[in-house]
């Protein structure tokens, strides 16, 4: 009996006896808030408060930003050239480092045991991405390779290859995959479009600018060749030097070569049905023309 | 995946350790290494979808807002209620007339793949065949090039050569006039250019005289020298 110790011991007792935490009972531990100092009140910061002496400053008329007085102002001085055209129909792909999916793993954010896409990542919080903005998804990007450690099955929009190899190494599988607009409005918000009511669309195919990128197996593109993107990993590996693990002796090889169909949104769930959150049901076309036209 | 997000309500609250969760289908049998995996699961936002308190307006009366009897706000109805809502699931597909039109749009401006990849082709090619001209075009001028920096020398060299020469030769007649005339007189004047023209007859003269003997020479020199050819 003397032998017996409950796990937790009087700190447990303490937890027990304590009254509910609430905002009444807590406050931040010494030392972490630091209180905001508070310009122009008081003995030296008093008379003027801060403003200095008469004039525009202390009248606060001072004139726009930018502006020099009269003297053509640097903002305007300065030629313009095309650096910035059309930069609102240009693509943008959300940033996603190596270190910063590391760490969503280690964390527990996103499940490596599942193939990761980017819902998973934005359920996960671990990027934001903003369909109406010109976002077109996410692009890997090879910062943390050094220290990546771990076996996953992603899809991205845009890959480096450093990050390629970096996946690869680990005995993981990076496709890219093309999501148009609404498709990727869909993708990454799904509750909210089921709750709509309509039908799954279908993935439309890249424009002509972006059909060679994902028709190539240095990108891993998901319109490209099997057999090419094999060869594509193996040379790779070599350029790298790192031994390309066998994945399909792996226990999770299953998992790790699900991919998608071009047409395809959703893992398990194809173009064309209903899925209705209030009854958990799942809806599909029987109509011959829908069916012919979602799986086309 | 699909399950994972269906199964949103119904998720665990607290931390999982995978081995032991039960939501989860297939038991991975051995973990990454033996290193345990942990997956957050988190509590969701519940769905607020008021399933007990409906709204579903009344499609016949008159004072339900026309935009409430349209087919996208049956589908949101759809989507919210469930069947419950009374609204035919067959509606919430495009008709057979919605379908034509999609199908046209997406025909005319979504070409399939193929004719996508025929289009980057020809573009490549064309891309392909400029640069190739171009660089052909360069190469051959860069070709030339040595012969043309070497012509433009010689041509800078001739004219400076030539200036050189009229110098000398203007030089060399002021000092014949000076020697003539006894004075250094103006090359301007008349008398300076009629012992110009002077000395230009005598020139023509002796020049005409040394072609006449080289023509007699060489006139002479073939019959000897096939005449020794014979002879010999």
């Amino acid at each position: 009996m003397s032998f017996t110790r409950k796990p937790g011991g009087k700190a447990l007792d303490i937890l027990q006896n304590l009254p509910r935490i609430s905002l009444a009972n807590l406050r931040p531990e010494p030392g972490t808030k630091k209180a905001e100092k508070k310009r122009g009140r008081g003995q030296h910061g008093g008379n003027r408060s801060g403003r200095g002496h008469k004039g525009e400053r202390q009248r606060g008329n001072r004139p726009r930003l930018g502006f020099e007085g009269g003297q053509t102002p640097f903002y305007l001085a300065i030629p313009k050239y095309g650096y910035n055209e059309g930069h609102s129909r240009r693509a943008q792909y959300q940033p996603l480092t190596l270190n910063r999916l590391q760490y969503l793993i280690d964390l527990g954010r996103v499940d490596p045991t599942q193939p990761i896409d980017l819902t998973q990542l934005v359920n996960g919080r671990g990027v934001t991405i903003q369909p109406q903005k010109r976002d077109y998804g996410v692009q890997l990007v090879g910062e943390g390779a050094g220290i990546f450690a771990a076996k996953v099955n992603i899809e991205v929009q845009m890959a480096s290859e450093e990050a390629i190899a970096a996946i690869e190494r680990n005995g993981g599988m990076v496709t890219t995959g093309f999501y148009d607009p609404r498709s990727l409005a869909v993708l990454c918000k799904p509750v909210p479009f089921f709750i709509s009511g309509q039908p799954i669309p279908k993935r439309m195919l890249p424009g002509e600018d972006m059909v060679p990128y994902y028709t190539d197996a240095a990108n891993r593109g998901y319109l490209a060749d099997p057999e090419k993107i094999q060869k594509a990993r193996i040379a790779l590996a070599q350029k790298y030097g790192y031994i390309l693990p066998d994945i399909s002796k792996d226990e999770l090889f299953h998992m790790l070569s699900m991919i998608k169909d071009p047409r395809q949104i959703f893992f398990g769930l194809s173009p064309g049905w209903v899925v209705n959150m209030a009854e958990k049901k799942i809806l599909k076309p029987t109509d011959d023309k829908l069916l012919q036209y979602y799986s086309s | 995946m699909a399950t994972s997000m269906l199964c949103r309500r119904t998720a665990i609250f607290s931390w999982a350790i995978r081995r032991v969760s039960p939501l989860k289908s297939y038991n991975p049998a051995s973990s990454h290494c033996g290193l345990l995996h942990q997956i957050a699961n988190y509590n969701p936002k519940p769905l607020k979808l008021n399933l007990k308190d409906p709204y579903i307006p009344d499609r016949e009366s008159e004072k339900t807002p026309e935009w409430q009897k349209t087919a996208k706000y049956d589908r949101k109805l759809f989507g919210r209620y469930g069947s419950s809502s009374g609204i035919d699931p067959a509606k919430l597909w495009p008709s057979h007339a919605q379908l034509e039109e999609m199908i046209a749009e997406e025909r005319e401006w979504n070409p399939p793949l193929q004719v996508m990849l025929k289009n980057v082709e020809v573009k490549m090619k064309e891309a392909n065949a400029k640069r190739l001209a171009r660089e052909k075009l360069v190469a051959a001028n860069m070709a030339k090039m040595p012969k043309m920096v070497a012509d433009w020398r010689k041509e800078k060299r001739e004219a400076k050569q030539k200036l050189k020469d009229e110098k000398a030769r203007r030089e060399r007649l002021l000092a014949e006039a000076r020697e003539r005339f006894g004075y250094a007189m103006d090359p301007r004047s008349p008398k300076f250019l009629e012992m110009v023209s002077e000395i230009e007859k005598e020139e023509k003269k002796k020049r005409k005289l040394m072609k006449r003997r080289l023509k007699e020479e060489q006139s002479h020199v073939p019959p000897a020298a096939s005449s020794a050819d014979s002879s010999s």
